[in-house]
């Protein structure tokens, strides 16, 4: 366990949302145990995990649902959502259906949830693309060293001439921009940007909402990312602050 | 020392069991309850087959060759004999038939008839009748001794005889379906019998191995002890049920009888005993098609049980792939369920992939209906019913998770819906689907119940989901380990966690009954049905697209309702006149009756149990677009019904002749929708997928186009696009009659008129009539006056000698729209030749619209001869834009007045556009134009027998048109004292000369006397609260009207009010 001192410490409702099979289990499951497993079995209902963040300032405990992602079980979305300061809405970077579905989880948990949420939006599976082999190098500090064996590394030789992407960064981020959302592109599979991701929510989450209050002087989050102010795309500008939060905080 | 019993006064000294409501522990019998008819609790009951009902029932004493004897009953359905035994007078609270014939206690059997080798009536003193009954299983002979009158029996052996001999044709099935049986091959100690090719596929745990240590199951002396019980009590299609029969399962089945038991006590040996061929026959029909389902099913396929390594094969996975694919063609409806893909892998280990796909037919429709349906409405009113039994059976638990907010379906929603198997670990899930299966869906409440209890203290400690969600986690991992182990009592310590919660649930828990399951469902299902269908109005409400931005959000929400309402009224209503239809027919189709599913016609007709089709077709969107539109409402409707009866016949077949009883009517009870021509155009411009269905999307769409927040260029535009048949920018000939028919058509009842209109008309034209009328036959005259020729190029247009002014000065309003609307527009001559229309029309204003060589003629003239076949012509959409925009009724009718004529939700009698028009106004108006249906059609005939040479048909159809709104309005009229019939006689012949003349020579003074005495006739009927206007005088009282009418004239024309009108308040 990471040791920050008596820091105070809070904790935060997260859900994640979308498409089926997109890698929502997968991303919690890299996050929370830094692991990862080919072949998850479908969450059926909800899962739910529960992971520490340290922050400089604070820790913050997420408390995560994790849900089914077939369409039909969206009608049980609103039971895990409920209350929910922070959601992870997913999609799959090289399928565009997904990204569509995740428009949809957005406008809901807008309308629907609680007020003030934050939301990000993730693109994952950023291993199936040819950007796997680029974004690597420059993030290999991040990405950690149990990563599965079958590492980027070695998907890189074969992915550099099928880019699998079927949705841009850009058109992506555009998107978050306009709705004021939180954005990253990840890969569960390599680890890559995954802490940035749940880090970059801890800090956004206003100390209001905060379940237990935080000492005096402690307000101070990262810069930027509280204001609700969308991140740059992987390897952005915010990311080294978010990154390095990330890289105390949560292991375990 | 914690003894067992201790544990349970502890658990109960938190939760007071008798607080258990009467409901609970009195169980209903024989008392059929809303949707549970005799027969479906008898088919639940011997878990048969939909097509089976009980045809006769007799009291009677089973002996079996073990000697033992049972009282009960004796059931005969069209295939089956079944037997259920009275419990014993102990529990004295369930008898008859519904006692469950699955109870611990009972004795039972189903036994198809095709089993039944012989029947012998046997020989014994004359006031005792008995049967002796050999089994396909020679072995086996059943004494039948019956309690009643001879004659009783009599007739009981009659049926029985009738059936099983109807019964032969089945043997080949009955013979395939033994040989694949596992029990088979157990008694015959592993020989191969006739029918049988090979050992009997007993699932994949035959090559890799069924979970747990075999020797901790003791599988070997269970399956010793089945060996003896099958040899003695008959075995699969035959077997007797004893109560050592459910003891058996209650210690857990050996794992190769597993899959057979599972599917002989939840009954779905028998629908595969009736379909031998059914799982590969859709296989191969459905080979190498594509659906959602199939694309949800591959996702999954890697991920279901992946521990189990013969998930980790090709063949494991291929197996799940056939039976999850043929159960989502079997059964689109449902199609694939994330969770379906864990339990059929489940049921794979323990039989064969037909076995599996029978048994999750039956799960599907009876043991756990809607679970994993579109909806999953029944995995939520489930969550419900399992609320409302911890509140009952646990009230200071249930206080708790109420006071922490903590939502017990997160974590009981996964174990209800996966059945346990992916919440326990799997030897443990098993034994609860063994007992599961035996006893139905009580048993996951059961044992869902007792899983709280026996961690109530804990739970107790705990405020959040979280540590909640932990707690029981950790009591899965340890379900083997011992329930005591602290205990000195050796045979305590031995007691697993998994045995105490099989006792806590099926003792403490033995109230809950199939009963109370299906009390409380009834109980809930209505308000779990209201969420989702609420849940369901919202998000997709929300993702209807842009176009649905163009109405406004109770708009939407109107017509979600509406869309959803016609779509279930009508398919329940269809579905209710096909029974009819079959049952007057009278042939029972067996085929049909044999299918697997059981979803019985109750479970139809709510979004909430989830969608079979969301199209309308034409029928459909006719009888929509009569619940928003007056004017889609048929006039006449016993005439409207036989003119398109044939389309109705060829849909329905003839059926039987023409003999409407009035529930029979494809309208119910809602008034019959017309058939325009112009509403077939509005749903082929509406289905934009071509797929002859309109969807909510397509609907929303289509109305936003109308209704939408469009101004008059677009509306006149979409008008004009539903009539370019080729999209070529051009209306021909046929096209302009076509329009006037459908302006007449669908203001026939009226529409709303603003205010101002007919002053203006008055002060321009210095004319009053029937505005639209009037105006319908001033657009035919123009139309034709202003269309080109379709063969000659570069001609002139010529704008008409009268109202020239009006059109410049439209022409020139028009212009700037125009210029917005034009890209893609073929080019319009009218708008190229405006400038020059403009500057030389004085000098020009008779030069021919047409180079026919007669452009000498006068335009009226011109204008008839362009009436003729030979001159092909047409009208661009500038030029129907202009002639539209010359006449300020339509020019009103294209601003607002027909996407009024479609009203929404509360949206009336709001007015758009900033006109300001009174409720009171209008009425008086709305009702006039309603009423002014009777002049109109004198006008309207007079206009086009007189003007359309070529246009008979449609004079023909306008005519019979008015004519019926005529009818109507006289048979709405019958009790009035005002209308003056006198008048209306008078009126009658000289109209259409008077008109005829008139509008041949484009004079129109004689016109302005005859509207006038029409327009007073019109104020006198509109005074009559007739059909046409039935939403005016919902608006007004009755008594008020007269007077708002006048009121309404007076606002209308603050200053000079029609001479008219004055004249007619005065004669009033």
């Amino acid at each position: 366990m990471s040791e920050g001192g008596p820091k105070p410490s809070s904790s935060v409702k997260l859900v994640l949302l979308g498409e089926a099979a997109v890698g929502k289990s997968s991303l919690v499951l890299r996050f929370v145990n830094d692991d990862f497993q080919e072949n998850r079995e479908p969450t059926i209902g909800a899962a739910f995990l529960t992971q520490k963040c340290s922050l400089p300032s604070r820790t913050i405990k997420f408390e995560i649902w994790d849900t089914a992602g077939q369409e039909r079980f969206a009608s049980l979305a609103p039971m895990y959502y409920r209350n929910a300061q922070s959601a992870l809405v997913v999609y799959d970077l090289t399928k565009a259906s997904s990204l569509a579905k995740a428009k949809h989880w957005v406008a809901e948990l807008q309308r629907q949830a609680s007020p003030g949420i934050v939301i990000a939006l993730v693109g994952n599976k950023l291993d199936l693309t040819s950007q796997a082999t680029g974004l690597e190098g420059t993030m290999g500090t991040l990405s950690l060293s149990s990563a599965g064996s079958t590492g980027t590394g070695g998907d890189a030789d074969d992915d550099e001439d099928e880019d699998a992407r079927q949705i841009t960064t850009a058109e992506a981020q555009g998107y978050a921009q306009a709705e004021g959302l939180l954005f990253f592109e990840t890969s569960a599979k390599s680890g890559h940007n995954v802490q940035e991701v749940f880090a970059a929510i801890a800090n956004a989450i206003p100390e209001t909402t905060l379940k237990t209050r935080a000492g005096p002087g402690s307000g101070r989050a990262g810069a930027g990312a509280a204001s609700g102010d969308t991140f740059g795309g992987a390897g952005g500008v915010n990311l080294s602050a978010a990154g390095e939060a990330g890289k105390d905080g949560c292991a375990c | 020392m914690l003894s067992l019993s201790s544990l349970i006064s502890k658990a109960s000294s938190l939760i007071d069991p008798n607080i258990l409501p009467p409901s609970l522990l009195n169980q209903v019998n024989g008392s059929s309850n809303d949707g549970q008819t005799p027969a479906v609790l008898f088919r639940s009951n011997f878990r048969l087959l939909d097509s089976e009902n009980p045809l006769a029932v007799i009291p009677c004493e089973l002996s079996l060759p073990t000697g033992e004897h049972y009282f009960g009953r004796l059931h005969l359905s069209e295939s089956f004999l079944c037997f259920s035994s009275s419990a014993p007078s102990s529990t004295s609270g369930t008898s008859s038939s519904t006692s469950s014939s699955t109870g611990p206690s009972s004795c039972g059997f189903t036994l198809p008839l095709v089993a039944i080798r012989r029947v012998e009536r046997l020989h014994s003193r004359s006031y005792l009748f008995a049967l002796a009954v050999t089994t396909w299983h020679n072995d086996q002979k059943l004494t039948l001794q019956f309690n009643s009158l001879r004659s009783t029996c009599e007739k009981f052996c009659e049926a029985l005889k009738k059936n099983l001999r109807s019964q032969m044709s089945e043997m080949k099935n009955l013979r395939m379906l033994v040989g694949s049986c596992y029990s088979e091959w157990l008694v015959t100690g592993g020989k191969l019998k006739d029918g049988m090719k090979e050992e009997p596929d007993a699932g994949l745990g035959m090559v890799w191995r069924y979970p747990g240590d075999p020797k901790k199951l003791r599988d070997k002396s269970k399956m010793r002890l089945w060996a003896e019980y099958l040899r003695e009590n008959g075995r699969n299609i035959t077997l007797i049920r004893q109560p050592t029969f459910h003891k058996l399962i209650r210690v857990g089945l050996p794992n190769r009888l597993r899959g057979e038991i599972w599917e002989l006590t939840s009954g779905s040996l028998y629908k595969r005993l009736f379909n031998p061929t059914l799982y590969t026959d859709t296989l191969t029909e459905f080979s190498g098609r594509h659906s959602l389902s199939i694309d949800e099913i591959e996702k999954d396929l890697n991920r279901s049980l992946p521990e189990y390594p013969g998930f980790q094969s090709e063949e494991g996975i291929g197996r799940l792939r056939r039976v999850l694919s043929a159960y989502s063609w079997q059964n689109p409806d449902v199609g694939y369920c994330q969770a379906m893909n864990i339990v059929v892998a489940a049921l794979l280990i323990y039989m064969s992939e037909t076995q599996a796909f029978f048994l999750l037919s039956t799960l599907c429709d009876r043991l756990v209906p809607g679970y994993y349906s579109q909806t999953m409405y029944g995995t939520l009113l489930d969550q419900r019913v399992f609320e409302s039994l911890v509140e009952k059976t646990m009230p200071i638990l249930w206080e708790h998770l109420v006071k922490s907010d903590v939502q017990l379906s997160v974590v009981s929603l996964p174990w209800f819906l996966s059945l346990f198997i992916n919440s326990m670990p799997l030897v443990f899930a098993f034994r609860v689907l063994d007992v599961f299966f035996l006893e139905g869906p009580k048993v996951l409440f059961q044992v869902g119940l007792a899983i709280l209890r026996i961690n109530g203290e804990e739970l107790l400690d705990v405020t959040d989901d979280g540590a909640f969600i932990s707690i029981l986690k950790n009591y899965f991992l340890r379900l083997d380990e011992s329930a005591h182990p602290r205990s000195d009592n050796e045979k305590l310590r031995a007691v697993t966690r998994f045995q105490e919660l099989m006792v806590v649930a099926f003792r403490e828990f033995s109230g809950i009954t199939e009963q109370t399951i299906m009390d409380q469902r009834l109980k809930h299902k209505d308000s779990v049905l209201s969420s989702i269908e609420s849940f369901a109005k919202r998000t997709t409400l929300r993702n209807l697209g842009p176009e649905s931005k163009r109405l406004a959000t109770n708009d939407l929400g109107y017509i979600y309702d509406r869309f959803y309402k016609v779509l279930y009224e009508r398919q329940e209503r269809l579905v209710a006149i096909e029974a009819e239809k079959e049952r007057l027919s009278d042939k029972k189709v067996l085929s049909s009756a044999r299918s697997i599913s059981e979803k019985s016609m109750n479970e139809k007709g709510r979004l909430g149990l989830g969608p079979s089709s969301q199209l309308m077709d034409y029928d459909y969107f006719r009888e929509f677009l009569a619940g928003i539109a007056k004017w889609a409402i048929a006039d006449s409707p016993s005439q409207i019904y036989s003119s398109s009866s044939n389309s109705l016949d060829a849909q329905w077949g003839s059926s039987n002749g023409r003999k409407k009883s009035v529930n029979l009517s494809p309208w119910g009870d809602n008034a019959e929708p017309a058939d325009h021509e112009f509403m077939q155009r509005l749903f082929r411009r509406w289905d934009s997928d071509y797929r002859s269905g309109l969807s909510l999307q397509d609907v929303v769409a289509g109305l936003a186009g109308i209704k939408g927040k469009r101004d008059i260029m677009e509306s006149i535009s979409y008008f004009f696009e539903l009539y370019d048949d080729d999209g070529d920018g051009k209306v021909d000939r046929e096209g302009i009659l076509r329009i006037s028919e459908a302006l007449l058509f669908i203001t026939r009842r009226g529409w709303e008129t603003p205010p101002n209109i007919g002053e203006q008309n008055r002060g321009l034209e210095g004319r009053i009539t029937d505005p639209f009328l009037n105006s319908v036959s001033g657009f035919i005259r123009r139309c034709f006056e202003y269309a080109d020729p379709d063969s000659a190029t570069g001609q002139e247009t010529s704008t008409g000698m009268e109202g020239m002014d009006e059109l410049v000065d439209l022409l020139d309003l028009a212009s700037d729209d125009e210029d917005e609307d034009e890209d893609g527009e073929p080019k319009s001559p009218i708008k190229e030749k405006k400038p020059k229309d403009q500057a030389t029309e004085e000098g020009e204003d008779s030069d021919g619209s047409n180079e026919n060589g007669n452009n000498t003629k006068p335009s009226i003239m011109s204008a008839n001869a362009a009436l003729d076949p030979a001159n092909p012509l047409h009208i661009t959409l500038p030029t129907f834009r202009m002639i539209v925009l010359a006449d300020e009724v339509l020019e009103y009718f294209f601003e607002s007045g027909f996407a009024e004529s479609i009203s929404l939700s509360t949206e009336w009698p709001k007015t758009p556009g900033g006109r300001i028009v009174s409720s009171s106004s209008f009425a008086g108006f709305g009702g006039a134009a309603a009423g002014g249906v009777i002049p109109g059609a004198k006008g309207l005939r007079g206009v086009l027998d007189g003007i359309v040479n070529d246009g008979l048909r449609v004079a023909q159809e306008v005519r019979r048109r008015m004519d019926e709104a005529q009818k109507e309005l006289e048979r709405s009229a019958v009790p009035t004292k005002y209308k003056d019939d006198e008048e209306e006689e008078t009126g009658d012949g000289k109209s259409i000369m008077e008109q005829d003349r008139d509008l041949l020579k484009g004079a129109e003074a004689s016109v302005v006397d005859e509207a006038a005495k029409e327009l007073a006739q019109v104020d006198v009927v509109s005074a009559q609260p007739g059909e046409g206007d039935a939403d005016i005088t919902a608006l007004q009282s009755p008594t008020g009207l007269t007077v708002t009418s006048n009121l309404g004239d007076v606002l209308m024309s603050p200053t000079s009010p029609g001479p008219t009108r004055v004249e007619f308040d005065a004669g009033k």
